[in-house]
């Protein structure tokens, strides 16, 4: 992937995120008393308001939510056509991410997808998905 | 509320809005709070409660309640963080409540020059960056999901988009004024940003700044212009915008947004002008849906035709976000054109629209006809939205 805007800065929260993606996981928060999954990462439980979750290993699979195709980037670094999209993950929680290694033409909204996971630098490894 | 005529914008001002004005925010937005204060026959010692999302302080100290205060040099009553019809219900509480009796609502920015795009399109969070989901493909996001639930389509984003640039181009004072013309297949025609968005669907990104006065109805009999009543209205905020993953959760607030209403007093039909909030071309078809306009699904045949200047529920007329002006924060101008409205100051190309004498030619004249009641909305996203209700005196 392109890779020449600001990376991703890990907060004391979010960083056994990021630790995850580093080691081949998608990770997500999951409540110690509900079970519920939550992404992004946050203090209480969005289910239930407990302060308990683990860090756990998420399925990394999908289907696509909605997607826009972008044709005129932000910066000129990221090289467009390119695809984003809102994935529903397996465990219920929407996710902010991209489609890769699929010709934007063929992306669809209920599409199955899994995590693609990239590294960008020794520290931070991004959460692309692609066709499952 | 039960539409008590107890609370008023009393004054608006606006700015020139331009691109590469080459004016500071600070200088804009103190601009635009002075002719608010003057429209209402108002000064600044009578201010004691300002709401927005920056203070223009030239200490640099920025939006904080003690930092308003010493800038006001006077105690402030009120200080609150948000803008545009959010702002006015605020304030309107406030009043109400006795915590303030003169809020300034002033908003707007400037952006520097030489950088490509504005840094309000370019959300820089964490999971969000990395994506290039810049503002554009936030939207299309939630654009795209909209159709495909409910079948709308890019013609109907076109003429959505086609009639705030039709009502702009009618408008001297729009940034998008003296460009030429966009009908609907012009603008399904050019360059795409995120899909569905081609360029005319997409905000504008421009300099300015604009303010409102609101007060009580004993304040608004000393001020210079006949009041503007806010009788209700609804807001609602359900999730993170440009941080967590844009939906249409939005349309969930429905029965809140339908409850404003109810609490106002107000029916649906008799509600003249409808300013939606028009960042992008899907913007005035979900709200429509989700203030109960319409059903849901059924605003991309149903907008298009409604929010022209003679249709059912008129809305985008100074251009809007797309035609007008996006400042930065351009929330005041659905509440602000609405009071231009009510007063028949609606700059176009009416040879006598200065003394308010407008020709309803359509080819001139964007100015609705006797409009008494009217809708001004924050935007529709899950971050913020809702409505204020406001009446002509
Ligand atoms: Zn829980």
């Amino acid at each position: 992937m392109d890779a020449h805007f600001l990376a991703p800065q890990p907060t004391p929260l979010s960083a056994p995120f990021w630790e995850g993606t580093r080691t081949g996981e998608l990770r997500l928060q999951q409540c110690d008393d509900c079970g519920g999954w939550r992404w992004t990462p946050q203090i209480l439980c969005t289910h239930c308001y407990s302060p308990h979750f683990g860090w756990e290993a998420a399925s990394g699979r999908g289907k696509i939510y909605s997607f826009t195709t972008v044709h005129r980037p932000p910066v000129p670094t990221f090289i467009a056509p390119y695809v984003v999209a809102v994935v529903e993950l397996d465990e219920g929680p929407l996710m902010l991410t991209r489609i890769v290694d699929v010709s934007p033409e063929t992306v669809a909204i209920d599409m199955r997808v899994k995590v693609k996971l990239t590294p960008l630098d020794e520290t931070i490894t991004l959460y692309p998905f692609t066709a499952d | 509320m039960n539409g008590a005529r107890d609370i008023a914008i009393v004054g608006i001002g606006v700015t020139a809005q331009s691109r590469g004005s080459g004016r500071s925010a600070i200088s804009l937005l103190m601009e635009s709070i002075g002719l608010a204060l003057d429209d209402a026959g108002l000064s600044m010692r009578d201010v004691d409660g300002y709401i927005g999302f920056t203070f223009p302080a030239g200490n640099g100290q920025g939006m904080s309640d003690g930092n308003v205060a010493r800038q006001f040099g006077q105690p402030m009553t009120l200080v609150a963080e948000t803008s545009g019809a959010q702002a006015v219900l605020l304030a309107g509480a406030a009043i109400r409540a006795g915590l303030a009796e003169v809020v300034v609502i002033p908003a707007g920015g400037s952006q520097s020059p030489g950088i490509e795009m504005a840094t309000y399109t370019r959300p820089t969070y964490e999971f969000t960056e990395w994506t290039g989901s810049m503002t554009p493909a936030q939207f299309a996001l939630i654009a795209r999901r909209h159709m495909h639930e409910f079948g709308t389509t890019s013609e109907q984003l076109a003429a959505v988009a086609a009639a705030a640039h039709r009502h702009g181009r009618l408008n001297p004072e729009a940034v998008a004024f003296g460009r030429p013309p966009l009908d609907a297949d012009t603008i399904l025609a050019a360059r795409m940003i995120a899909d569905p968005f081609t360029q005319p669907m997409c905000s504008l990104v421009n300099d300015g700044a604009s303010c409102i006065v609101v007060t009580s109805a004993e304040r608004a009999r000393d001020c210079r212009n006949a009041p503007v009543w806010l009788l209700g209205g609804a807001f609602e905020t359900r999730s993170n915008s440009y941080f967590e993953a844009p939906s249409l959760g939005m349309m969930e607030s429905r029965p809140r947004m339908i409850d404003g209403f109810a609490r106002a007093g107000v029916v649906h039909d008799d509600v003249d002008i409808v300013m939606c909030y028009d960042h992008f071309a899907h913007g005035p078809i979900i709200q429509f849906e989700t203030l109960g306009f319409c059903a849901p699904g059924e605003g991309g045949d149903y907008v298009p035709m409604a929010m022209q200047v003679d249709g059912a529920h008129p809305g985008s007329l100074d251009g809007g976000n797309l035609a007008y002006s996006h400042n930065g924060v351009p929330y005041n101008f659905k509440p602000i054109e609405i009071v231009r409205q009510f007063r028949g100051d609606t700059p176009d190309l009416c040879p006598g629209w200065r003394e308010g004498i407008h020709t309803y030619d359509r080819n001139l004249c964007r100015k609705v006809r006797d409009p008494r009641l009217a809708i001004g909305c924050a935007p529709m996203t899950d971050g913020r939205h809702g409505f204020a209700i406001l009446a002509k005196d």
